[in-house]
């Protein structure tokens, strides 16, 4: 019983790994749609989602 | 010959005209056997009879431990011992050669090797039945025994004469059954000194399983690193003025090409104790559609009273899942805090490439129920071996280490 659990499991993140490889599956980012043309023209004018003031203190 | 009566007790000489008494009951003090002296049973094909039951004990730091063992006789004068420990159950004969020990003090005997668990001095304690020898409550012999689970090995030395027998495990419940005994056998208690691991059968084909596993792992990744595109489709270098208007920048278009796989923006700066934070945003220039993303870049070191120290890298790597072919651009805005130096970077972007982490996290992955059987494995021989002469990990329930005889 414990074997062939392990038979599954084995399978199942082998084909997990050759999926990931083929697809390039990542943890997801954020898609945003009717990103308007003037972008190009006019990069400030895009709002990234990500955008905004940071605070990093992480130095010691 | 002698004859144990069970009844009133007197240990008679069988041999001797007269029934010589050579010990009474009052010298013993009186156990029940678990199978009864007349039983019957058929053992791995062969029919016998219980004969005599004996208790022996042996004294391990004031402590005594105490074990049965019982005379099989059958009806063509064949001799089997069953012997008795906390509810685990040996089958053992005579052996037929003389094992040799050698100087690893492991003993050899039909091809298998025995590793050595335990030498005592075994006394006999109580007596009933009938034994093809004289045997009286007292008699001491050493005792060593040597193991290959689920076959031991054991001599008996007296000043007379070694002897050698080779056991194996029997299952309680078989052995109930095959001398049609009611009720259940005694409990087992711990684990017996060559009771066969559950999990080792569980284990070593686990582990097999595993090297198959690990290896079509390695193919699966080979095949794609062999076979992804891995290309570079754009590098841009930058400057960022912290302070200065017009941080964002947009990049040339470039083309994603085959089939949706992910794309890989690699991040390089010049950034010395200090962050600047990237947003990016992949935007497709056909569809309108744009995948969003923040990255950190920070490097910071120093020198302090431990020595010296770094935090962070000045380099970055992100993963874009499932890109559909295409052409886009970048959209980059780099930010920080305050009015800092000029921060140099390039950005490059590469299409299909095959992530070394997957291997490794499947991998880590298959190897964690192996290493559970492993270490529970290792937990049952650990406490097979702890009431030997060599514990593997210390003793528990018996004081003492040492390896003398």
């Amino acid at each position: 019983m414990r074997t062939s659990a392990y038979t599954v499991l084995g399978l199942l993140v082998l084909s997990a790994l050759t999926w990931a490889h083929f697809t390039g599956w990542a943890p997801g980012v954020d898609e945003v749609k009717n990103v308007p043309t003037s972008v190009r023209e006019s990069p400030g004018s895009y709002r990234a989602i990500y955008r905004g003031p940071r605070s990093y203190t992480g130095a010691k | 010959v002698v004859v144990a009566c069970s009844a009133c007790g007197a240990v008679l000489d069988a041999q001797d005209a007269d029934h010589r008494l050579i010990a009474r009951e009052a010298e013993q003090r009186r156990v029940e056997p678990a199978i009864p002296l007349g039983a019957r049973g058929r053992l791995k094909g062969e029919p016998f009879e219980v004969l005599g039951f004996l208790v022996r004990e042996i004294t391990v730091d004031g402590d005594p431990y105490a074990w049965g063992e019982y005379l099989l006789g059958g009806p063509e004068g064949q001799v089997r011992w069953l012997t008795e420990y906390q509810g685990h159950w040996i089958l053992a004969r005579a052996t037929t050669g003389l094992p040799e020990v050698g100087r690893d003090r492991a003993a050899r005997y039909l091809d298998i090797r025995f590793r050595h668990f335990q030498t005592a001095e075994a006394q006999v304690r109580y007596v009933i039945g009938e034994f093809p020898w004289q045997v009286r409550v007292g008699e001491r012999a050493w005792v060593s025994d040597f193991v290959a689970p689920p076959h031991i090995l054991s001599c008996e030395r007296t000043a007379d004469e070694t002897t050698w027998s080779i056991g194996e495990h029997v299952d309680g419940e078989r052995l109930w059954k095959a001398f049609g005994l009611p009720g259940s056998p005694p409990v087992r208690v711990g684990v017996g000194v060559v009771q066969p691991s559950p999990l080792a059968p569980h284990l070593s084909r686990v582990l097999w399983l595993l090297a198959g596993f690990a290896a079509a792992a390695v193919l699966v990744h080979l095949a794609f690193v062999l076979l992804s595109q891995q290309r570079t489709v754009y590098e841009g270098r930058f400057v960022y003025r912290p302070g200065a208007p017009g941080a964002a920048v947009v990049t040339d278009s470039f083309v994603l090409e085959g089939r949706r796989s992910n794309v890989v923006i690699e991040t390089r700066t010049d950034v010395s104790n200090a962050w600047v934070y990237f947003n990016f945003a992949l935007i497709d220039e056909a569809g309108g559609r744009a995948l969003d993303f923040g990255r950190e870049v920070s490097y910071y070191f120093g020198r302090n009273g431990d020595g010296a120290w770094q935090e962070g890298a000045p380099e970055d790597r992100a993963w874009l899942p499932a890109v559909p072919a295409g052409r886009y651009y970048l959209l980059i805005e780099p930010e920080t805090v305050g009015a800092g130096n000029p921060v140099t970077y390039t950005v490059r972007v590469r299409r299909d490439v095959p992530r070394p982490l997957y291997f490794w996290f499947v991998l880590g992955i298959l190897v964690v129920p192996p290493a559970v059987l492993g270490y529970r494995q290792l937990r049952f021989e650990h406490q097979r071996w702890l009431e030997s002469d060599h514990p593997m990990l210390g003793r528990g329930g018996r004081g003492g280490d040492d390896d003398e005889d």
